[in-house]
């Protein structure tokens, strides 16, 4: 049996409920480290609230979720784990180059400028570190909360819906990232409506109406009818 | 990329503070300390004026001493009702979330890093904490001089004595509220209506504890929150036991801090996003948009299933467009207000009860009663006519409606109105209970609904003043001097409710008939027509309210041509 430390995540009956309307229903799962999955599911379905139950924004209304054995929420399942929003937040009085620094300072790197001016430039947003997020377009705050997302160590990145807004160069270069955290072993949890990204990942996860109805290999099932609701 | 391992633990506090300390120069860099001395010159301006022009409306002349002892005895319970209804609102707002609030981005990028979560938030929670304190002794310093007047002892001591009752109470609030956010409502064991339960029944004893007290024949029960009332009576005289409530609010606040780490990320990250805009909300007056978001921070959500389905709509088709418009409307309102949460509707129940409660002290000779039963009906008003808001809040879709929107607005009216009928009933019981009289019953059952009506008009102004304005993207002018703005912006606030305020004193006529033995049937019935008459004024100023503006418009913008060629 793997033990709890070997897997990225593990949820145990893990559910969520807004009062009397289930959002997620009872979920086990166990994902080992270096695994790469998408989680799928229509509108509703559910995939947001685990992943911000797993993240530590959502209480659980059952079960509980872990981060390399550790608690979500707790503090060394937070330094494991980088959580890139579809609803992205900035402060309205840092640059972007500020929020870099700041984010990785809290997570322990005293000198993130190297990584952060990579990241910057790999995104298209050199010209733009020293202006305020909050003031940029859908597709350049989705950017930034890449290029915040990846700045700072992690082990396991929880990514909802990274493709909104993007230019077709901004998801090539997002892929690239991805592909690279992966092949730097790290996991990689991706809930999005773009199809043609299950290809690229390990294990797919489909959710409907709150349930987990498939669990397996991408190439194994017909994405297409999973996604449809119930 | 960096890899980091599950154990290193990094509590970066030391980034934390640098970047709070960066980011408290840029806001300190972005103040206009012009514009700030300003702000801070008309609030001492107006507030310092408001409580001395209060201070001295209060007559001077010292109760006699049998008074005084009455009061001394009956001041400590009703007192105490404020400490255990203040610990009913922080239980009960700790348990929906409250009381700490978070910028939308700290929660996302300092919750979710590996830091101190108690350290981190410690700084937020003592500002609502320091906030929560200064308001209350500032009120309580208020009250207490304003009861010094009249009472023993120095005007100073009673400030004083008000102050330290006031940050008491504040400290029990919020120390209340952080207890139940970060005990009750985190254990997965105890419900979380539990933290309103033991509030309801703190607020139920207490309020035994007064009414034992009133009754001057029967044996005095001890109110859990006596203590705190006593505070206020400082000074006049002390007991050194009262300082217990100083203490309790003290220990609630201190165990509140120690146990932060507790509290939730849903909570704040759900409290973020909706303080920022309740602030700005408070900032811009808008009273509606406040009300709004408390309902939002409450979590009050509209029900799923409606209280009763509506009827589907036959296949007969109105004979008008005028009355297919009128039913679409109706049915829209009867809709939303039929998804009412049970909870709103036992608020807007209680500010019924208040607001008889209030009319009935007005004909019982209590004037200023009447100012506060306009402010109960004002936000009546704005509960009610949710219809009315959905649509104003939704300028796009009603503009793009292919009928005229005042026609529209004033539809919304309808549904609303009738709705308010069981509120009127329980306003009206309340008032016949509050005279103690038979006689009041046929007075109360005439005049309740269209006071109440009457009453509401005021929210229905604020709702529709604060739609946006459909001729905004034409060039404009102020006609407002600048100097004026804030005057304007002071009688912008106040309109809705001297609205409020003038249905509300149709009550007056009631009141003249009691004080000469008139008819009161006649009075009621005179009374009822008034308030009607001012409910189908403010009905008419919504439907043609858009019409005015626009003529206004045109005519000023022909004056300034004029103006111009005669250069």
């Amino acid at each position: 049996m793997t033990s709890l430390r070997e897997l990225a995540l593990s949820t145990l009956q893990l559910s969520k409920d807004y009062g009397d309307r289930p959002a997620v229903l009872p979920i086990d799962l166990q994902i080992p480290f270096g695994q790469h999955v998408a989680l799928v599911g229509h509108n509703g379905s559910g995939k947001t609230t685990l992943l911000r139950m797993v993240a530590g924004l959502l209480d659980p209304s059952g079960g509980s979720a872990r981060i390399g054995g550790h608690l979500s929420g707790s503090t060394p399942a937070r330094a494991a784990l980088s959580w890139l929003s579809d609803t992205p937040t900035f402060y309205d009085d840092l640059s972007l180059r500020e929020h870099l620094e700041y984010v990785a300072q809290l997570h322990g790197v005293s000198d993130s400028s190297v990584r952060a001016e990579e990241l910057l430039s790999r995104l298209q947003l050199e010209n733009r570190g020293d202006d305020i997020p909050t003031t940029f377009s859908r597709g350049l705050r989705q950017k930034a909360a890449i290029a915040i997302a990846l700045v700072r160590p992690f082990q396991v990145l929880l990514v909802d819906e990274p493709f909104v807004g993007l230019d077709e160069a901004g998801k090539q270069s997002l892929l690239e990232l991805l592909d690279e955290a992966a092949a730097d072993g790290r996991t990689l949890i991706v809930a999005t409506h773009e199809l043609t990204f299950v290809d690229r990942v390990q294990r797919l996860l489909a959710l409907r109406d709150g349930e987990l109805v498939y669990d397996g290999s991408p190439g194994d099932t017909d994405v297409h009818q999973l996604v449809r609701a119930g | 990329m960096s890899t980091v391992s599950l154990n290193a633990v990094s509590l970066n506090s030391k980034a934390l503070r640098a970047m709070r300390r960066t980011r408290q120069r840029h806001r300190l860099g972005n103040i206009e300390w012009f514009d700030a001395a300003y702000r801070a010159y008309l609030v001492g301006i107006f507030g310092g004026g408001s409580v001395l022009w209060i201070s001295s409306s209060v007559r001077d002349a010292t109760v006699s001493a049998a008074s005084a002892a009455d009061f001394a005895e009956f001041a400590p319970p009703i007192l105490g009702l404020l400490a255990a209804f203040a610990l009913l609102v922080g239980l009960r707002g700790g348990a929906q979330g409250g009381p700490v609030a978070l910028e939308a981005a700290d929660v996302m990028h300092v919750m979710l890093a590996p830091v101190d979560r108690r350290r981190a938030l410690l700084r937020p929670a003592l500002q609502r904490v320091r906030g929560a304190i200064f308001t209350g002794a500032i009120a309580g310093a208020i009250s207490g001089q304003l009861a010094g007047r009249r009472l023993p002892g120095s005007l100073l001591a009673w400030a004083g004595g008000g102050a330290l009752f006031g940050a008491s109470v504040a400290m029990l609030w919020v120390g209340s509220a952080l207890l139940a956010h970060t005990v009750l409502a985190r254990s997965s064991r105890v419900p979380r209506w539990s933290a309103t339960a033991i509030g309801l029944t703190l607020v139920a004893w207490q309020s035994v504890a007064v009414y034992f007290a009133m009754d001057s024949g029967s044996t005095k029960v001890a109110g859990p929150a006596d203590a705190f009332g006593s505070l206020a009576l400082w000074g006049w005289r002390q007991h050194s036991t009262d300082l217990i409530a100083t203490a309790v609010g003290l220990l609630a606040v201190i165990l509140g801090l120690l146990l932060l780490s507790r509290i939730s990320l849903e909570a704040l990250a759900r409290r973020s996003a909706l303080v920022a805009q309740l602030r700005f909300a408070v900032t811009m007056q808008d009273l509606r948009t406040v009300i709004l978001l408390r309902r939002q921070l409450n979590q009050e959500r509209t029900r799923r299933t409606p209280w009763r389905r509506l009827q589907r709509i036959t296949n007969q088709k109105p004979r008008t467009r005028t009355r297919a418009l009128t039913r679409s409307v109706f049915r829209r309102g009867w809709h939303g207000l039929l998804r009412f949460p049970a909870t709103r509707l036992a608020r807007m129940a209680a500010l019924s009860v208040a607001f008889g409660v209030l009319q009935a002290t007005v004909v019982r000779g209590t004037t200023p009663a009447v100012l506060l039963s306009a402010l109960v009906a004002f936000v009546i008003g704005l509960e009610v006519m949710e219809p009315l808001s959905q649509e104003v809040d939704q300028p796009d879709r009603t503009d793009s409606f292919p009928v005229d929107r005042g026609e529209l607005l004033a539809r919304h009216l309808l549904a609303p109105t009738i709705a308010l009928l069981p509120f009127a009933i329980i306003a009206g019981a309340a008032a016949v209970i509050t005279l103690g009289s038979i006689d009041a019953i046929a007075p109360a059952a005439i005049f309740a609904l269209p006071n109440l009506i009457a009453g509401a008009a005021g929210g229905v102004v604020s709702i529709v003043r604060d739609a946006p304005d459909p001729f905004s993207a034409d060039k404009q002018q102020s006609f407002v001097p600048p100097e004026m703005a804030g005057f304007g912006a002071t009688i912008r606030l106040l309109w809705p409710i001297v609205v409020s305020a003038f249905g509300c004193s149709m009550v007056f006529i009631l009141r003249v008939a009691v004080d000469n033995d008139g008819p009161l049937i006649g009075a009621a019935i005179r009374g009822a027509v008034g308030s009607l008459l001012l409910a189908v004024v403010v009905g008419y100023w919504v439907k043609v309210r858009d019409r005015i503006r626009r003529k206004f418009r045109a005519f000023m913008a022909e004056g300034r041509t004029q103006a111009l060629g005669a250069r």
